[in-house]
């Protein structure tokens, strides 16, 4: 934590923060089924730094062990996520999300 | 808190390593003068940043645009950057150097990886700035006091979750169109050539963006220090756990770091975290099952076809006729007839 005497917490926090709008700004703009699916991981490292910043601002272990749990849910979420990409992907021979616009509700 | 020991010293090794600079010759002012950059440049610098990344994003302009595009979004983290620095500087004092730089290295190494990921037009490309983005995010946690995690992050993410990106990109690699039967390497799909609501999202992500730039540095500016943030809170547990602190915090002063970070969070989550930890592994055990069951190929073959070819199988492919439902397990094939529905299931 020394160094914290010229790096300060905000400065984890605003790296994740601009990593977490990189990661929106690229899954609502790119049209790519997987590419949609690497900036949700963006968001989760961004969402990451913050916790480990935090956890190491108050000097426990809590924030790492949330992001234990991230990284948990990140790797459920990418098993899941890329098999029905291929689902799609052998059903319309195409990544294109917007093949798939009659799914609106 | 009995029982539950090994937190605390984690916490009086902060203290100890907060307590450092306190005993060194800290400037007078060591709170965090104002906030780095005024609401109205933060506000302008996320609107051009907006505009440039407009520019930036893929879609059917011409290469120069693009180009023009990154200078302008690099020219503005870079002046962002520096706003943040000379901040830093004088927030500091004499400060600075140090882990400073690395902070700095990691986060700009971090922040192009994670643009050249949404603005590049070939997926694979994209996963690959993808692993420069984890890796220079696993130094942040590294400077961070955070070692298993890093390791974990490049285990996981890079070495996992990626090669199975990688695996599914050219799984999917779309065929050549009849429009382009070119096809091959160079060809760059519509899919990812055109983006999709390109200055509707830019606004929306920057404007995200900016609010909580300017949340972080106007109202976190008055938080404690962090060092100070440490005493307050060791303060605290000491208290209530005087005498165990005052040996731990003895051996912490006379072996600092010795128990690793990583055997303190490995107590930690199997005492305080173990019920959220066998769920997790419950999650992961029910997202490897429902991946499989989601991209199983099944297999449809008309019989008629099927019985059409049996002679160019190899002999030992079983020539049982798929059937359309292959979920229906008394459809799978059976050794020694044709016909899987000959076998008798008695526990129908």
């Amino acid at each position: 934590m020394q160094h914290f005497s010229h790096i300060a917490l905000q400065h984890y926090l605003a790296v994740g923060a601009v990593m977490f709008a990189i990661g929106l700004i690229g899954f609502m703009t790119r049209r790519n089924l997987i590419v949609m699916f690497l900036c949700t991981e963006l968001m989760f490292q961004g969402v990451a730094i913050n916790l480990i910043a935090f956890g190491a601002y108050h000097g426990n272990l809590a924030g790492q062990a949330f992001v234990i749990f991230v990284l948990v849910i990140a790797a459920a979420e990418a098993s899941l996520a890329l098999g029905l990409v291929v689902l799609l992907f052998r059903q319309k021979q195409t990544l294109d999300a917007d093949a798939w616009r009659e799914l609106r509700g | 808190m009995p029982g539950y020991t090994s937190p605390h010293s984690f916490l009086t090794l902060g203290a100890t390593l907060a307590q450092v600079p306190a005993t060194a010759p800290v400037p007078a002012d060591a709170g965090m003068p104002g906030t780095p950059v005024a609401p109205v440049v933060l506000m302008i610098l996320c609107a051009a940043a907006g505009v440039a990344t407009v520019m930036l994003l893929p879609s059917r302009r011409e290469a120069p645009l693009r180009k023009v595009g990154g200078a302008v979004l690099l020219a503005i983290g870079l002046i962002f950057a520096a706003l943040l620095v000379r901040w830093t500087a004088g927030s500091a004092g004499a400060g600075g150097g140090g882990m400073g730089a690395y902070f700095w290295i990691f986060s700009a190494v971090a922040l192009l990886g994670a643009v050249r990921v949404i603005t590049h037009t070939k997926p694979v490309y994209s996963a690959l700035y993808f692993v420069l983005t984890v890796f220079a995010t696993a130094g942040l946690f590294l400077l961070l006091w955070a070692e298993f995690m890093a390791a974990a992050l490049v285990l996981i993410y890079a070495g996992a979750i990626l090669v199975t990106y990688v695996f599914v990109i050219m799984l999917a690699a779309e065929a050549a169109s009849p429009a382009n039967p070119a096809g091959g390497v160079e060809r760059v799909s519509e899919t990812d050539a055109v983006s999709r609501e390109p200055i509707l999202a830019s606004a929306v992500g920057f404007l995200l963006m900016g609010v909580i730039l300017f949340v972080i540095f106007d109202k976190a500016s008055d938080l404690p220090r962090a060092g100070d943030a440490h005493r307050n809170e060791t303060a605290q547990l000491a208290r209530q756990t005087e005498p165990a602190t005052d040996v731990e915090a003895h051996s912490a002063a006379v072996m600092p770091r010795l128990e690793g970070a990583t055997q303190q969070l490995g107590a930690y989550l199997f005492r305080n975290q173990l019920v959220n930890l066998e769920l997790a592994g419950l999650i992961l055990t029910i997202a490897m099952v429902g991946a499989i069951v989601i991209a199983r190929k099944r297999v449809i073959v008309a019989p008629a076809d099927e019985f059409a070819m049996p002679s160019r199988a190899a002999p030992e492919i079983m020539h049982a006729p798929a059937t359309p439902i292959d979920d229906n397990p008394h459809s799978i094939p059976v050794y020694g007839t044709l016909n899987p529905r000959q076998k008798e299931y008695p526990e129908t």
